[in-house]
């Protein structure tokens, strides 16, 4: 009889496995590599409270559940709500989700259908904001309406270039700030709009700031730490964001001014774009910097692209910020859900001159059509430019880990030699 | 004199072998890798030693490659066995050919690897995931045929006519679609022809990702099988390149790649 008291309930189960999931990977990332900046500390103690031990941020908040990075949190924070990003990275949820969908899925949502399903949150959403970008996230936000929660599905376009699509996607954003009023019962204010545009704002000038130190020859920060920051921003308070990161900036410059080099003497540069690395899933950018290589810039929505461009406001007259915000949100996106993407292209190319990368990584989340697809048109884009690129195919699961490995190895390693003919 | 050791501890067979200050290939050995990577590959090594004569501290430095490469705590080095091979692969073919495409299939995966004048690896491709199309295949329709593995290329070219459509390379589904062919009545040697070209089907797309470039080199134990080999010329419309020992290529590269470490590291001095 003692016995059967030590049976876990699944979540427990599914709690203990996401616990261990997240703390092996932080302990890589704290442990397998050089000394990071002290203010890392803050992000790790971070990760440690609200993935390994569940800890709430938000408790006493509204939280608008986001299932994609179109969704404004400008708006959200103006409506006195957290937007919390449901984008899940973890292959115990990832396993759960695949119950409910085909079995070629993209791990993403699968993770982040699994999260549902498990109802497992360590701050739950109260509403689901669920843009129609690509296919299985459209269809995802059905699902988990059929799980009793309350989405709003925001209609999104899927060209960038004409006006068309501009004003259809005006009218879904103004569309969105109405309804997400009403349903919290809150004003949308002229001001508390732009300090909500101010702040999201100063959260991306720290990390342009904090990147452009990257360019550095001696590289001042890992990627791999990067990716926690950047990833951070999807659940964090965003004080305590902006304040963590500012005390990371400063002993980043102060660490490129000692040239304090965080990769090795000899790593390649590279540029990583593609399915976005999502913590615990910091799978491929892990393999890269163990194999010697550090990441010095990336194309990612869970990274770099939620920080690239700020809303611009010509008149702070509420209808003009909220579409300033709609602008944002269309005109600097290049996901690859989009008809043509130029955009994109031409963005990886800036990055790798820009931040004097040798070479570019493309990860593809196996399942992810649109990103499958579009491998073809970068490579060649990168071809044309004559930079290399590996191309990698991979999931959320831990295995197979010994193919990933050796093929990353042997991307760093022709680089290295590439490098050593130039000189 | 000294010598350089090249270890490639691959999924089926540890591959060991030995240059000397000339890069001249002065032994190798083949052994299983069985379930034992580490032990077996020190075995192996010194077991090679003992029969060539030579003394273990003579041997100066030591390259590990292949999936168990890290396993190997003695090694100065690892390195993976795509740079290995193309080294290897240049090294092995110098005077004859040369090699601007590599075509790898070995227990477990199959790799394309494009190379540019100066033999570096420019490109490379790897099937994704499973056994589909690699050694570990082919052993298992040697198995259900009841044949021995080195007995494929013979029977190969008994087959009269067009070969028989496999479709499937994965070694569970060509089973039963095996299985089938025989329920049908065909004889084993159409089998056996029919598989070498589904296979040969298969790695030449994998070729086509990197660029089929002349100067074609095939290696890995399945580069043994000449039933293979032809099916994959024909596919390809080109000839390819089989060296004297295919499946030492790339430990015959982590040996080389030994020797030059070993020289940079003492000239840096």
């Amino acid at each position: 009889m003692t016995q059967k008291s030590k049976i876990e309930t699944p979540k427990q189960r599914q709690n203990r496995h996401k616990a261990m999931e997240a703390a092996t990977v932080l302990n890589k990332i704290k442990h397998d590599f050089k000394v990071p900046p002290k203010a890392m500390d803050y992000f790790y103690d971070l990760y440690e409270r609200v993935h390994c031990k569940q800890h709430s941020l938000h408790a006493d908040r509204v939280k608008v559940g986001t299932m994609c990075i179109q969704v404004p949190s400008e708006i959200i924070y103006a409506l006195d709500a957290v937007p919390v990003r449901l984008c899940n990275g973890f292959y115990t949820d990832d396993d759960i989700g695949s119950d409910l969908l085909p079995a070629k899925s993209c791990p993403l949502v699968k993770a982040t259908i699994g999260q549902f399903l498990s109802n497992n949150f360590s701050d739950k959403p109260d509403v689901i904001v669920s843009p129609t970008t690509c296919d299985q996230k459209a269809k995802s936000g059905a699902i988990i309406e059929d799980m009793g929660y309350s989405v709003f599905d925001m209609e999104f376009p899927r060209t960038k270039e004409s006006e068309e699509s501009r004003e259809y996607w005006r009218r879904s954003v103004r569309k969105f700030a109405k309804e997400l009023s009403m349903d919290l019962n809150k004003k949308l204010t002229k001001k508390k709009l732009k300090e909500a545009i101010k702040k999201v704002g100063y959260a991306q000038h720290l990390y342009h700031q904090l990147n452009v130190l990257r360019k550095h020859t001696n590289a001042p920060i890992l990627g791999i730490d990067m990716f926690l920051v950047t990833n951070a921003f999807f659940f964090d308070k965003i004080d305590h964001w902006i304040e963590a990161t500012a005390a990371l900036l400063k002993e980043t410059e102060q660490r490129a001014k000692d040239k304090v080099n965080a990769a090795g003497k000899r790593s390649p540069r590279i540029v990583y774009t593609g399915s976005p690395p999502i913590f615990p899933n910091l799978k491929i950018p892990l393999l890269i910097e163990q194999a010697d290589a550090v990441i010095v810039a990336d194309e990612t929505c869970s990274s770099n692209r939620m920080f690239n461009d700020m809303v611009s406001v010509d008149e702070w007259f509420i209808y003009d910020m909220v579409d300033s915000v709609a602008d944002r949100y269309l005109k600097g996106c290049t996901c690859p859900i989009f008809t043509k993407n130029d955009d994109r292209k031409r963005r990886i190319v800036d990055l790798v001159k820009a931040y004097n990368a040798d070479g570019v990584v493309y990860q593809a989340f196996a399942g992810c059509q649109v990103y499958e697809m579009e491998q073809r048109s970068v490579l060649e884009a990168m071809e044309k430019e004559g930079i290399p690129v590996l191309y990698i195919e991979s999931d959320y699961s831990p295995s197979h880990l010994g193919q990933l490995t050796t093929r990353i190895e042997a991307f760093v390693e022709s680089l290295k030699n590439r490098r050593r003919k130039k000189s | 004199m000294k010598y350089f050791a090249g270890i490639d501890i691959g999924s089926t067979a540890i591959k060991v072998a030995l240059v000397d200050e000339n890069r001249q290939l002065t032994g190798y050995k083949i052994s299983a890798s069985g379930s034992m990577f580490y032990k077996y590959a020190k075995q192996s090594l010194k077991e090679m030693l003992d029969e060539l004569g030579i003394d273990e501290k003579d041997v100066v430095y030591t390259v590990s490659t292949g999936y168990g490469r890290k396993l190997f705590k003695e090694a100065d080095e690892n390195i993976s066995e795509i740079t290995a091979n193309a080294m290897g692969a240049a090294a092995a073919a110098q005077g004859e050919c040369e090699i601007k495409t590599i075509i790898n299939i070995g227990g477990q995966d199959s790799k394309a690897i494009s190379l540019d004048n100066e033999g570096n690896v420019v490109n490379f491709a790897m099937n994704d995931r499973c056994a589909a199309g690699t050694g570990k295949f082919l052993d298992v329709v040697a198995m259900n045929l009841e044949l021995e593995v080195d007995e494929l290329g013979e029977q190969h070219f008994k087959s009269e006519g067009t070969p028989l459509a496999i479709n499937s390379t994965c070694a569970v589904f060509a089973e039963s679609e095996i299985i089938g062919l025989l329920g049908n009545d065909h004889s084993v040697e159409d089998i056996v022809s029919g598989v070498h070209y589904s296979i040969a089907k298969r790695i030449i797309k994998l070729v086509k990702r990197v660029g089929i470039k002349e100067g074609i080199y095939f290696d890995g134990g399945p580069a043994l099988n000449t039933g293979l080999v032809q099916a994959i010329e024909n596919e390809l419309g080109k000839e390819i390149f089989i060296p004297r020992f295919p499946q030492i290529t790339t430990a015959y590269g982590a040996a080389i790649l030994a020797h030059e470490a070993y020289e940079y590291e003492n000239s840096a001095e």
